[in-house]
Parts: structure tokens; C-alpha cells; sequence
């Protein structure tokens, strides 16, 4: 899909251990021009391990390796970490500096003239409805305003990626979409963007593709639409059938399908494959003369495609942890 | 070293000073602890007033230069300032140099002070002009040298500053006691002679002897070329010691801890 975008950010066998823990594991990836990449993951899958080590706050070691446009990110640490922006969960600019001097703090060790810190902050104060709270310590500003502000120190020097980890986490719904709209917008300017978030329904409105990380690994890379197709066997089909059902109709629903579970007279067929479904379960109906009073097809949700990839993956681990221990 | 470095460790240097010279610990340990220190040493005794210089000037110099350094890692590794420091286009020397500058200027602007205020009433047993170059010579590399070791000591990744304060305390005080300020160095036995010049504040108080006509048993030459010793050491000590542990910080403390315990539970599920 991505292919013929240029790579602006290609990471090579990330690996970063803590003593006996592998919090990266090995993992190799490309972010390509535009759009929004979403990296999701529990909560100790690697996903900020991996944002620290991409952004160099962490020494790439052995054969981690981090190609910023094709530019190698240790040949030249200083310039190119100038095309990220990184917006971190919690703020961590300066609580006893005022907005401004934050601002100006940010720019300069970023290379910026006081000229252009000034113009800048003029407009991105404008954009995130901050301009009245410039002389105003951080401090004193509620979490969704101090997510606003680091937002405009993450864009003051105008970074090419933009790197957010979990940017709406705990903040008020006004804040998340002042936020979310933000992300949006700046995706319409063509900026490249990397997210992390627990939050499903987001990962599903904003992000274009979904790195999905587990034990330090990445387990899934696809866009959303293609996560949800590939998983096959969560489509939900619930129905209701008019009048009194017999024992005989019942039974042949269950020979029919092997997967359809009864509540009263609400059936819930979990289906692999939706389409082929319904027609069987048409046909059925038309044949016994049986009408349907309702009909829901659920289809299947990013988060059920997620915790069925993490718990899939989670198995498989447990399997391997056990077969190692037995073997010793 | 390029304009742009230069730059970037002003500001450092400048965020430094006005974000941390009122946080309590540098009060405390910086000017409430000499003070009452201090008191405790004159107060009953019979000093003269160019003991009390030499006494005075050590203490303020060391206790003020090692005041800022080590609090500023902790707070920034729990405010989460620092990997935002780490993640823009700084080097890790950089960020420390911009911790040791700060904590100099403010060691020498207070010890400067203070020399100035207790130079007058002995102003006339100072040996010579070259003896005021001296002790501000003394007092700067003082302020280097106790800097870097606060910056060395705050390598111990730590999120709370009362950690590190513990430590540095533990090494502070034996240094001021081998140091020369309380008994100087010509009136102590051989063997513990030798002690006294595993503590740099040794050359410093020896240097001021030196300046203030008191007994001394190393020249002014040679404490100069001790105090610039023992400051390239606890520099070059503190920037690879940094450099080991820097990492460390998002792992080892309270934070990360907790998150590494997490994955390391998972990991062996």
C-alpha cells in the first residue's frame, strides 16, 4: 500500500534489554511518508522502549539501528533528531517555567532565533487556543492544557514525525478531540505520525496502519480494515425469529451451524465467514416458512482483533516458557 | 566547539539556575548547613580570624558548589524533563555541562561573597596581590571540582533527590573532616597526614593558609596543580559514570521499576 511513499523512518533489528529482560525483541520496521502509524500494545509490550530508542533517548547497541531518510541516526544524532516532535503521555516540560519561556527554551536548544520562536508560538498558540495562557506557569494549567502546550513544543520546530505516545490518556473528552482533531489535521498537512494508545475506538478512527506489539515483538502490521478482515472468526450474526420456534427447527439450526449459541429466542451465530452465513441461514428460513423479527451483524471490532492477537500471542509464549522449563 | 554547543549549554546552564537555586535542598545543603556549621566550629573556641577565613571560605565554597548538581537529576528524571532533554539535539555532555556551569556560577557568586565580607577585618595579613588571584583561583576550581562531584554522585539513578542527598552527605562530610578546615593539616600526625590528601578540600584550605599567613605545609603552586588534579578527575569520573548509568534512570527508579517488574512477570508467563 505504502510502497511507493518514500521511508522516512526505518528501524533494523531494535533490541534493548534490561538485565534479564527483553523489552524490545529484535524488531525491524518501516514508517513512511504521511499518514498515521499506531502502535498498540499492553501495557509492558515495548511500544515506549521502542518510541525511546527510535528518538535516540536510548543508545541504539550491536545491531539495533535507526535509518532517519536513509541517514544513519548515530552518524548524525543532532540534526536528525531535530525531524521529530514528541509528545510524551505526561507532560514533561518544565512545571515552574511559564508557557513562553518553555517555549523559548524549547526552540533555542532546538536551534531556532528568538525571531522565529516568537512567530512560530504566535501561531501555534492561535491553533491550540493557548495565546491567553503564554504568561501563565505550567503549573497552574489542568492536564488537557499542559497536552496542548507540549503539543506545541513537540511542532515549534516544525518537525517532519511527530511521535505521541498515548496523547489522549486520561484527558477530558473536550481535551481528547481539541487533540484528536489536532492529529487529524496535521496528518491533512502531510506531517508523519507515530502513535501510542490503549484506546482502541482511536487506533480505529485515526490511524491508517497498526504495529501491534507484544512481549517486546511486533505481532501484527496492518492497516485497521485489514486487522478486522484477516481476523475471521469474530463476526457476530444475532437474529430473533418470530413466533414459536420447534425443537425441529432449533435442531437443524444447530446441525446447520456448529457455532450458534441460543438465548430464549435470540440466536448468536459467531461467524468465519459473515456473507456465506447469512445465505445459509436465508435459504433456511425461506425453506422452513420462518420469519425473522430482527437481525444485527456485528462486525468484528479492532479491540476484539486485538486482544484475540495479544492472547493468541500470550499462548504461545506460555507454551514456550513451559517447554523451556521442562526441558531444564 | 561549535557555536550552536555553546548555545545549547548557556541555556541549560541559565534553566538551571532559575529553576532550581529555591528548591529546599539547595538552601539546606547549601547555606543553611554551612551557616549553622560554621557556628557550631567558632562559637566557644578560641579561633583567630584567619582561621575562621580559611574555615569559613572551604566550607561555603564545598557546600555551596555541591548543592545543585546532584538535585537537579532526580527532580528532572521524576518531572520526566530529562528524557525530553535526551530526546532533543543535545549531547549528554551538553546536559552536564550545563548542571556543573550552574552550580559553579552559583558556588562562586556565594563563596565570593562571603570571602569578600570576611577579607576585610584581615586584610592586612593578605601575603601579597598574588594571594587574592589565589583564593579566587581556589574558590572557581572549588566550585568546578564540587560541581562534578555532585553531577558523579546523582549518576546513582534516583528519582527523589533526598536519595541522593544521602549519599552525597556520606561523602561530603568525611572530605570536610580529612579536609583541613577543623585541624590543619600541620598539626596532625604523619599517618593521618596522608589521609588528608585523599580530600581535595585539603589543597584548598592549604592554598588559603598559604594566602592568610597561616601555617601550611604545601605550597600555593602545588595545591593550584592539586585542586585542577582532583577537578579533571571528578569531571572525567562524572561524565563516563553518567554515561553507564544514564539509561538506568528510566529502569532502576521507583516509575520504572514498577513498569519493569510488569514486563519481567509477563515475560515469564
Amino acid at each position: 500500500m505504502s510502497s511507493f511513499k518514500p521511508t522516512v523512518l526505518e528501524a533494523f533489528n531494535l533490541t534493548k534489554n534490561f538485565g534479564a529482560l527483553t523489552a524490545v525483541d529484535d524488531i525491524s520496521f518501516k514508517i513512511y511518508e504521511g499518514g498515521i502509524v499506531g502502535i498498540l500494545g499492553p501495557n509492558g509490550a515495548g511500544k515506549t522502549t521502542t518510541i525511546r530508542l527510535i528518538t535516540g533517548i536510548f543508545e541504539l547497541k550491536e545491531k539495533s539501528r535507526v535509518e532517519i531518510y536513509s541517514e544513519d541516526l548515530t552518524s548524525n544524532p543532532k540534526e536528525l533528531k531535530k525531524n521529530f516532535g514528541i509528545v510524551p503521555e505526561v507532560s514533561n516540560a518544565y512545571s515552574d517555567y511559564t508557557v513562553w519561556q518553555n517555549l523559548f527554551f524549547s526552540g533555542t536548544i532546538y536551534g531556532l532565533s528568538k525571531e522565529k520562536i516568537k512567530e512560530r508560538a504566535e501561531i501555534l498558540l492561535d491553533r491550540f487556543e493557548l495565546a491567553d495562557k503564554i504568561n501563565s506557569k505550567l503549573k497552574t494549567l489542568s492536564k488537557g492544557l499542559k497536552q496542548r502546550v507540549n503539543l506545541c513544543l513537540a511542532l515549534l520546530h516544525e518537525p517532519s514525525i511527530l511521535i505521541l505516545d498515548e496523547p489522549t490518556s486520561g484527558l477530558d473528552p473536550f481535551s481528547v478531540s481539541i487533540v484528536r482533531n489536532q492529529i487529524l489535521d496535521l496528518k491533512k498537512e502531510g506531517k508523519t505520525i507515530l502513535i501510542t494508545t490503549h484506546n482502541m475506538q482511536e487506533a480505529q478512527q485515526i490511524c491508517d496502519r497498526i504495529l501491534i506489539m507484544n512481549h517486546g515483538k511486533i505481532i501484527a502490521d496492518e492497516s485497521p480494515d485489514e486487522l478486522r478482515k484477516n481476523f475471521k472468526s469474530t463476526s457476530n450474526i444475532m437474529f430473533t425469529l418470530q413466533g414459536k420456534i420447534s425443537d425441529e427447527s432449533k435442531n437443524a439450526l444447530f446441525s446447520l451451524f456448529k457455532t450458534i449459541k441460543i438465548e430464549k429466542n435470540k440466536f448468536n451465530l459467531i461467524s468465519e465467514n459473515p456473507l456465506e452465513d447469512i445465505s445459509k441461514l436465508n435459504a433456511f428460513i425461506q425453506k422452513n416458512g420462518i420469519s425473522i423479527q430482527d437481525f444485527t451483524l456485528k462486525e468484528t471490532s479492532l479491540e476484539e482483533v486485538f486482544i484475540h492477537l495479544i492472547e493468541k500471542d500470550s499462548f504461545k509464549n506460555t507454551q514456550k516458557n513451559n517447554r523451556r522449563r521442562e526441558e531444564e | 566547539m561549535k557555536m550552536s554547543s555553546l548555545r545549547n549549554i548557556w541555556m541549560l546552564t541559565r534553566k538551571n539556575m532559575t529553576l532550581y537555586i529555591k528548591r529546599g535542598p539547595v538552601m539546606i545543603f547549601g547555606l543553611l548547613f554551612p551557616f549553622f556549621m560554621v557556628l557550631s566550629w567558632i562559637l566557644g573556641r578560641e579561633i583567630t580570624l584567619s582561621q575562621i577565613f580559611v574555615g569559613i571560605v572551604a566550607m561555603t565554597s564545598f557546600f555551596t558548589a555541591t548543592a545543585i548538581s546532584p538535585v537537579i537529576l532526580p527532580i528532572e528524571t521524576r518531572e520526566k524533563s530529562l528524557e525530553r532533554l535526551l530526546g532533543a539535539p543535545l549531547t549528554l555532555g551538553e546536559i552536564l555541562s550545563g548542571m556543573i556551569i550552574a552550580s559553579t556560577i552559583y558556588s562562586t557568586i556565594i563563596t565570593s561573597l562571603i570571602t569578600i565580607v570576611f577579607l576585610i577585618p584581615i586584610i592586612e595579613l593578605i601575603v601579597s596581590p598574588l594571594a587574592i588571584f589565589y583564593i579566587f583561583l581556589g574558590i572557581s576550581l572549588m566550585a568546578i571540582l564540587g560541581s562534578s562531584l555532585g553531577v558523579l554522585i546523582s549518576a546513582k539513578p534516583a528519582d527523589q533527590t533526598s536519595d541522593i542527598m544521602l549519599l552525597m552527605n556520606l561523602v561530603k562530610f568525611p572530605l570536610i573532616f580529612i579536609g583541613g578546615v577543623f585541624i590543619p593539616l600541620v598539626a596532625v600526625p604523619t599517618p593521618v597526614a596522608i589521609l588528608y590528601f585523599l580530600s581535595p578540600i585539603t589543597f584548598l584550605t592549604e592554598l588559603l593558609r598559604n594566602c592568610v599567613n597561616e601555617p601550611s605545609l604545601i605550597s600555593p603552586e602545588i595545591c593550584v596543580l592539586g585542586l585542577m588534579l582532583w577537578t579533571s578527575l571528578m569531571l572525567l569520573a562524572s561524565f563516563l559514570l553518567q554515561k553507564r548509568t544514564m539509561v538506568k534512570r528510566f529502569s532502576e527508579t521507583s516509575g520504572g521499576n514498577k513498569k519493569m517488574k510488569m514486563m519481567m512477570k509477563q515475560q515469564q508467563m
